[in-house]
């Protein structure tokens, strides 16, 4: 920096000796007399600082508190001895892994003062690098769960851990049959724990049960190549992806892991114009298929018969013998025989996966993947995952075994069947034929209340605990907290059962001891340390598929005729909610749908053909009557995307939770739909009745507009036109209303920003809509929730959205954005784009928003931020209205401790979620994303202790920190170095509504898909059409 | 004062001054009519309503009305402008046409002032309560205090709105005020009871009616109509611009000031034509209120209605030739969109119904007149809800467009703000004259000498 002074305290200063340098850090040159002080006879002490500090402590102290009369402090009880690693005011982070699902990924755990208060994705692991989805981020609330169990239970009765270790183990002794059923189990410890207790109690079985299976995948891959495992999928290796019905940016096993890869593929420059190509085939509309190139919308019934074909055509092109019996089955624009061109032409480079569970099309994309000789390359079976390893068939036979009685003891660990099971009427029953019952669960959920035992599993954030996702990539999980109530983790209570003594720390640490750190030479404290410990990655190897197909054809092919004309459901887990397990999450349930937009609630997503055909409309209650069983009273959305004939249903919904989230009924639940088909779980559900059931339920939808009207809010192109015209879809149409700079003509003076000016760059082509920023941003900057009522009036309060936008092609085959146009020109409602945006407050340079504001309570700071001053605000939401962005929040009411709004600021043990950095605002103000201000700040201050300039990076902010695709960078633009200047020379770079010139400081690159060439064909011409007038337009300008 | 004989007369029925004093007064020193009470009753459990709902407002919050994200303004500010516009005809009446020495305006003006004062009371109220945190209110005011260098922001059009109200506000009443202090003065001289007398006594503040009394009284008068004039152009130009300096299509419209004066002319005529077309008959006083005021305030009326519809007919014009998509939009959007009811009750109340003005039967039907006029108002409340609501539920980012739906604590608030009115108005009726006895002595209609 440069030395402004202009005057000095001497030549020192002016010189900046490294003398000076030293002394002026001390703030008092001298020291500080405090002897002479202390040796005061009235003290009559014989002297020391800390006494004097004590003095002066008291003092300040008294004075502190009588003038706090009006505000007590309640139960604030300071440190008696200060731990020696916390600072009141500083954040620590400490490594950790997951635990929201089986995906497990490496974290950093915010504390402050000792409660944790964010999670933030772990920028060094080599598998996750910093990705955190929603459901992570949303974990933290559930540690602050009112309705968590506070001890241990005995029939429903507050017991003590003595009693029940007592009575299980009474109970375990004389056992003769015992199981243990768990969601997937992938910490290498308590699978010690359990063989421990297997061998104490032989006749335990451990049965896994995933509510959401894969157990198709795992099992093809057992009958193909002999694995009984999920693959290491590698979407970064792979140049052509294909899908189906595969939500792997969404849902799908390890999404941010996929999401990571994926988008690595995703982001382009001029100079390096490569990106992968993605074709989804898939029934639901999900982000996947958003983000694809190119989105087949297929039955779910057409699935196995196009894999057939497609593995026909590829065999073809491979000179390998075609499936006997085939006959081949080709959709609109011969997308299979494309499909199979492209997959042949990148062989070794390509990726088919399918999200299916079921055995036959797993075989097939087996065989495909196979053909093209992606074994071993982004198919790895060597560096293979742990994620997901329910099984089905053997809970379905553990299930008849408790009904035949034969089972007479049973624990339930980290697993919910009673809720999630298809046949939840047989659990039950069986259930009850087993005299010994223990559920690890930590809520009162479907399950623990039918069991005798209740024995909470602590939260992970309270637990010490390890994980290994993928095979050779070891997470630890370390307690951030003491355990809030008197809960024990699951991996003790096995150890207890079995007269194990040792505590969980010690237990974990001589495992990773004796045998996983002799793996690869590791060391506890740094693993401890980094949060995963790694052992090198085995070269993938090759393996030859040895399943037959000969089965497959007949049952494909009758499949897709006898289903053809019939209405077919599938059965999928939202974004938000996924398998239904954190359904009492106050933040998941009001993190928007990314497609649909709705909060707090599942729906029928049907298409737009059926539902004419039906009559119904949007809200209305529909009756479903599959075989299996009857879903009443649920409401319909209309779908665009959603091919004709299907609709779509979430699961994870309709928890009979007593949960304060709870009391709203949440949904239905549709796993009671669900039916084993061939030893797996069918998600899919053929021959539907759907009728209308009377009556509506209006959805909560945080957007209810879904077209961009023409306007330049995204902006698109084909990668063809990108390469040829870098700026295509993005050409400047403002010439003559700029200045010889360059910029836009105003009537204002330019703003100065002094030091750095922040600003921020969002990729629309590596955003996959994911919706994890928003629950980060949610639990970083306090933001409340407000419940279904209040988003229905369109209040939600979220400081940063995700706009969802649809796009169809009319009747003339030309793009369609507009709703006058889509309602008269447009049939097809299968066929269509989806864009995504995220947007938060755009800190524009000239603000509409500071000028209208009568109190200045919002204004602009020296560098660059759009500020909200709390405090000054009167609440005349002037500056609401007049923000051309729409992204500024108001409080219509106090949301904590208010009755109204039940939520997690409605308690003290929710409140503990808070950060204390970011203030919580009160009824009547205005509040809008701050580009996080309190971390610039922090970042700041910390750059300053260290005596050195800001470095790029050192700042991120929460929506940045953890985006799985890396779609958001924040940085000073005054950083000539910093990654934000390099993307902002982007000539995909635009500003949304750049002609109001209220000059935002986020900047958009445009959205590019991968079509050209043989897809052309399937990508709308109007993009280029568009773009052809407004070439014409830029050329009038030039003249 | 000379008249020619082919002029109407601006007082019939041959009055002297004993019997304009006498009818004058006879309101408020007989006992209060049964209709008196009856309406003042009504207006005061409306009033309760609106004290309701406004208290509800305040110790909950605005999240009781309909408002949300997209839409942030709508029925507060749209009661607030239509309250400030009517207060409108009030200083037109008194101010300007006493610069231009329209004498007809003298029988009407202190009931137009009236109103003009209850509805600024009306409109200010919507200030306060449309606030997030109506407990410091006082904010947007420049006032020196202790919070350190805080200051107002001389920018936004909400400053300026607190200053055209409370400037407007004050010199209205004092004006007002000014011109009640002879007439109170000749109640006092009438009152017989000792309350009557010292409160009239208090409130004349020692008029004695000498001529130099009159004359500085005059004068007065005159600096004070010089002063307010400009304010009657200034106070809705100022409101307009709350909405012009703003970014929001269908907002950013540089006609506003004009055609947002024309507007509050417009409503203000209509409610005084309102209030007189009924207090005339009730107060008996058709003598003074003649069918030449009723007439002429109708032409107002048709005059200022066709200039608001020009406006409305010139944004079209604009949004098309400005060539802005989002302009565009906006106008079609009102015309054709999912609030296009509204906009169509405007165009009809506003453009189309003050066109029977023309017909020299609608001039002079009272009961005709009366119907008209709660059109015209009913118009004009329209006129802002669309240019508000409108224009805000979709603007820009169509991902954010959205629907207002008003709860029934905005009806209430709504409908309760005319019994404040309302309340107001039934105390005045009953302890001021509603006619200025002074001047209208000055135009009463010379005896016809016999030679």
């Amino acid at each position: 920096m440069d030395n402004k002074n202009k005057y000095w305290k001497g030549l020192e200063q002016l010189n900046n000796s490294p003398q000076f340098v030293q002394t002026k850090r001390n703030e008092f040159s001298e020291g500080l007399p405090l002897e002479e002080v202390i040796n005061e006879k009235d003290f009559e002490l014989s002297s020391n600082r800390r006494d004097f500090l004590k003095f002066f402590g008291f003092s300040v102290s008294a004075v502190a508190l009588a003038a706090c009369n009006n505000a007590p402090i309640k139960n604030a009880i300071p440190y008696v001895v200060k731990p020696e690693e916390i600072t009141p005011g500083i954040p620590n982070y400490y490594a950790s892994s997951c635990g929201a699902c089986s995906a497990g990924c490496s974290i950093l755990v915010k504390t402050r003062e000792g409660r944790p208060v964010k999670i933030e994705g772990n920028e060094e692991s080599p598998v996750f690098k910093g990705g955190v989805c929603a459901s992570g981020h949303a974990s933290l609330l559930n540690l602050y769960d009112i309705e968590r169990l506070k001890n241990a239970f005995v029939s429903g009765k507050e017991s003590s851990w003595d009693i029940l270790d007592k009575e299980v183990k009474a109970g375990l002794a004389s056992a003769k049959n015992i199981r243990i059923v768990s969601g997937t189990v992938n910490s290498p410890s308590v699978k010690k724990a359990i063989a421990d207790f297997t061998t104490k109690y032989p006749s335990t079985k451990h049965v896994v049960y995933e509510p959401i299976s894969i157990s198709a995948l795992i099992e093809a891959n057992k009958q193909a190549f002999g694995k009984v495992s999920v693959p290491g999928y590698r979407f970064d290796k792979a140049k052509v992806i294909v899908g189906f019905n595969c939500d792997f940016l969404g849902t799908w096993i390890s999404p941010v892991e996929y999401t990571k890869q994926y988008s690595s593929n995703r982001r382009l420059t001029k100079d390096n114009p490569v990106m992968s190509r993605h074709i989804q085939f898939e029934s639901l509309l999900t982000i996947t298929g958003s983000s694809a190139d190119i989105r087949m919308p297929v039955k779910p019934s057409e699935e196995g018969a196009i894999l057939i074909s497609l593995y026909n055509k590829i065999a073809a092109m491979a000179g390998a013998p075609a499936i006997s019996g085939a006959q081949n089955i080709e959709k609109a624009g011969n997308m299979v025989e494309t499909t199979a061109k492209e997959l042949w032409a990148a062989k070794g480079a390509s990726l088919v996966v399918c999200g299916t569970n079921n055995l036959d099309n797993q075989l097939l994309v087996n065989a495909i993947n196979t053909l093209l000789g992606n074994i071993g390359s982004t198919i790895d079976f060597d560096n293979y995952s742990n994620q997901k390893t329910g099984n089905d068939t053997e809970f379905a036979t553990f299930v008849s075994e408790m009904n035949s009685g034969a089972v007479d003891a049973v624990i339930f660990y980290n697993s919910n069947p009673a809720y999630s099971y298809s046949d939840s009427k047989s659990f039950e029953t069986g259930l009850k034929k087993v005299q010994l019952s223990i559920s690890t669960s930590p809520t009162w959920d479907e399950t623990s209340r039918m069991v005798k035992y209740a024995a909470p599993d602590s939260h992970y954030l309270e637990s010490w605990g390890d994980i290994e996702p993928k095979n050779g990539y070891f997470g630890l999980i370390q307690p951030t907290i003491s355990t809030v109530f008197k809960t024990r983790m699951a991996l003790e209570s096995f150890l207890r059962w079995c007269d194990n003594n040792t505590d969980a720390y010690s237990y974990i640490q001589n495992y990773w001891k004796s045998t996983i750190l002799p793996l690869g030479n590791g060391e506890w404290n740094k693993s401890l340390h980094d949060g995963y410990f790694i052992i090198p990655e085995k070269a993938a190897q090759v393996y030859s598929n040895n399943a037959s197909l000969a089965n497959v054809t007949n049952t494909a092919y009758q499949n897709y005729t006898s289903n053809k004309d019939k209405v077919e459901i599938t059965l999928y887990s939202s974004v938000a909610i996924r398998d239904g397990a954190d359904a009492n999450n106050p933040w998941l349930q009001e993190l928007p749908d990314p497609i649909s937009s709705v909060v707090w609630d599942n729906y029928l997503a049907i298409s737009k053909t059926l539902a004419d055909k039906l009559g119904i409309e949007d809200n209305d209650l529909v009756n479903i009557k599959t075989k299996k069983g009857n879903i009443e009273g649920l409401p319909t959305l209309i779908q665009p995307g959603q091919p004709n004939n299907t609709a779509s249903i979430a699961l994870g919904y309709g928890r009979m939770v007593k949960g304060n989230t709870g009391k709203e009924i949440v949904g239905k639940n549709a796993f009671g739909l669900t039916a084993l088909v061939n030893g797996q779980v069918s998600y899919i559900l053929g021959d539907v009745t759907i009728e209308k059931a009377g009556g509506n339920r209006e959805l909560a939808r945080t957007q209810t507009h879904h077209y961009i009207e023409g306007r330049a809010i995204i902006k698109e192109a084909s990668l063809g036109d990108y390469i040829k015209d870098p700026l295509a879809a993005n050409h400047d149409h403002h010439g003559n209303l700029r200045d010889k700079e360059g910029k836009l003509i105003t009537l204002w003076e330019e703003r100065d920003a002094k030091g750095h000016k922040w600003g921020m760059v969002v990729d629309l082509n590596a955003c996959t809509g994911c919706g994890s920023c928003i629950v980060s941003c949610s639990a970083e900057n306090n933001v409340p929730v407000v419940g279904r009522q209040e988003v229905l009036v369109r209040r939600e309060m979220h400081w940063m959205r995700i706009d969802r936008y649809y796009s169809f092609k009319n009747k003339e085959g030309q793009t369609s954005t507009k709703e006058k146009d889509i309602h008269k020109n447009v049939t097809d409602f299968e066929n269509i784009k989806v864009a995504f945006q995220p947007v938060m407050c755009q800190q524009c340079g000239h603000a509409p928003c500071e000028s209208v504001c009568p109190v200045l309570a919002t204004v602009h700071s020296s560098e660059g931020l759009n500020q909200m001053t709390y405090n000054r605000c009167v609440g005349t939401r002037y500056c609401a209205n007049n923000c051309p962005y729409k992204v500024r929040r108001f409080n219509w009411f106090r949301y904590n401790d208010n009755e109204k709004f039940d939520f997690h600021f409605n308690n003290d043990l929710g409140k503990m979620v808070i950060n204390p950095d970011v203030t919580v605002r009160t009824r009547g103000v205005m509040e809008k994303c701050t580009f996080c201000v309190q971390r610039i700040q922090a970042g700041k201050l910390k750059a300053k202790t260290e005596n050195r300039e800001i470095k790029d990076g050192d700042i991120k902010t929460a929506c940045q920190q953890s985006c799985p695709a890396n779609a958001i960078v924040f940085g000073d633009m005054f950083d000539a170095n910093s990654e934000l200047v390099k993307l902002l020379k982007n000539e995909r770079g635009y500003h949304m509504l750049e002609e109001l010139n209220v000059q935002p400081s986020v900047n958009y690159l445009t959205k590019i898909r991968n079509v050209e060439g043989t897809l052309l064909e399937q990508n709308d011409h109007a993009t280029a059409k568009h773009e052809e007038h407004k070439a014409e337009e830029t050329h009038t300008e030039h003249n | 004062m000379y008249e020619s004989p082919i002029r109407e007369v601006l007082v019939e029925g041959g009055k002297t001054y004993t019997d304009v004093s006498n009818d004058i007064c006879r309101p408020l020193e007989n006992k209060a009519t049964k209709g008196w009470w009856i309406g003042f009753i009504v207006s005061a459990l409306v009033l309760a309503l609106w004290i309701g709902a406004t208290t509800y407002t305040l110790m909950t919050g605005i999240g009781t009305w309909g408002l949300n994200k997209t839409v942030g303004w709508a029925f507060d500010i749209t009661n607030f402008v239509f309250w400030v516009g009517i207060g409108h005809a009030g200083k037109l009446i008194s101010a300007i046409l006493l610069l231009f020495r329209q004498k007809w305006r003298m029988s009407i003006n202190r009931s137009a002032e009236a109103m003009t004062i209850f509805a600024v009371i009306c409109a200010a109220s919507f200030i306060v309560s449309h606030m997030g945190r109506p407990w410091v209110a006082y904010w947007p005011i420049p006032l020196p205090n202790a919070f350190g260098s805080l200051w107002v922001n001389f920018n936004s059009p909400l400053v300026w709105d607190v200053f055209a109200i409370s400037t407007y506000f004050s010199v209205s009443l004092v004006f007002w005020y000014l011109g009640l202090i002879p007439d109170i003065a000749t109640i006092r001289d009438r009152a017989t009871t000792r309350m009557r007398k010292f409160m009239y006594n208090f409130f004349a503040m020692g008029w004695d009616g000498s001529a130099r009394t009159w004359n500085r009284y005059e004068l007065v008068s005159l600096i004070l109509a010089g002063i307010s004039t400009p304010l009657v152009l200034s106070v809705h130009s100022i409101v307009s611009m709350d909405f012009a300096t703003s970014v929001i299509p269908g907002w950013h419209t540089t006609i506003f000031p004009p055609y947002f004066v024309a507007g509050a002319i417009f409503s203000g005529f209509g409610m005084v034509l309102t209030l007189l077309v009924i207090g005339r008959v009730v107060l008996k006083q058709e003598e003074y209120i003649t069918m030449g005021h009723l007439d002429a305030m109708c032409k107002v009326v048709m005059l200022t209605g066709s200039m608001v519809g020009l406006a409305y007919i010139t944004e079209f014009f604009i949004a098309a030739y400005s060539g802005v998509e989002y302009e565009q939009y906006a106008f079609i959007n009102r015309a054709t969109g999912p609030y296009a009811w509204a906009y169509w009750i405007m165009m009809s109340c506003n453009l189309i119904a003050p066109q029977v003005f023309w017909t020299k039967w609608a001039r002079s039907t009272p009961w005709f007149i009366f119907v008209l006029s709660i059109i015209v108002n009913i118009g004009m409340w329209f006129e802002r809800f669309v240019i508000i609501v409108t224009s805000l539920h979709r603007d820009y980012i169509t991902s954010s467009w959205a629907m207002y739906t008003p709860t029934w604590v905005e009806f209430s608030i709504l409908i309760g703000s005319f019994g404040l009115f309302f309340t107001l108005y039934f105390l005045f009726v009953r302890y001021l004259p509603t006619i200025n006895m002074s001047e209208i002595k000055a135009i009463l209609p010379k005896k016809q000498t016999q030679h």
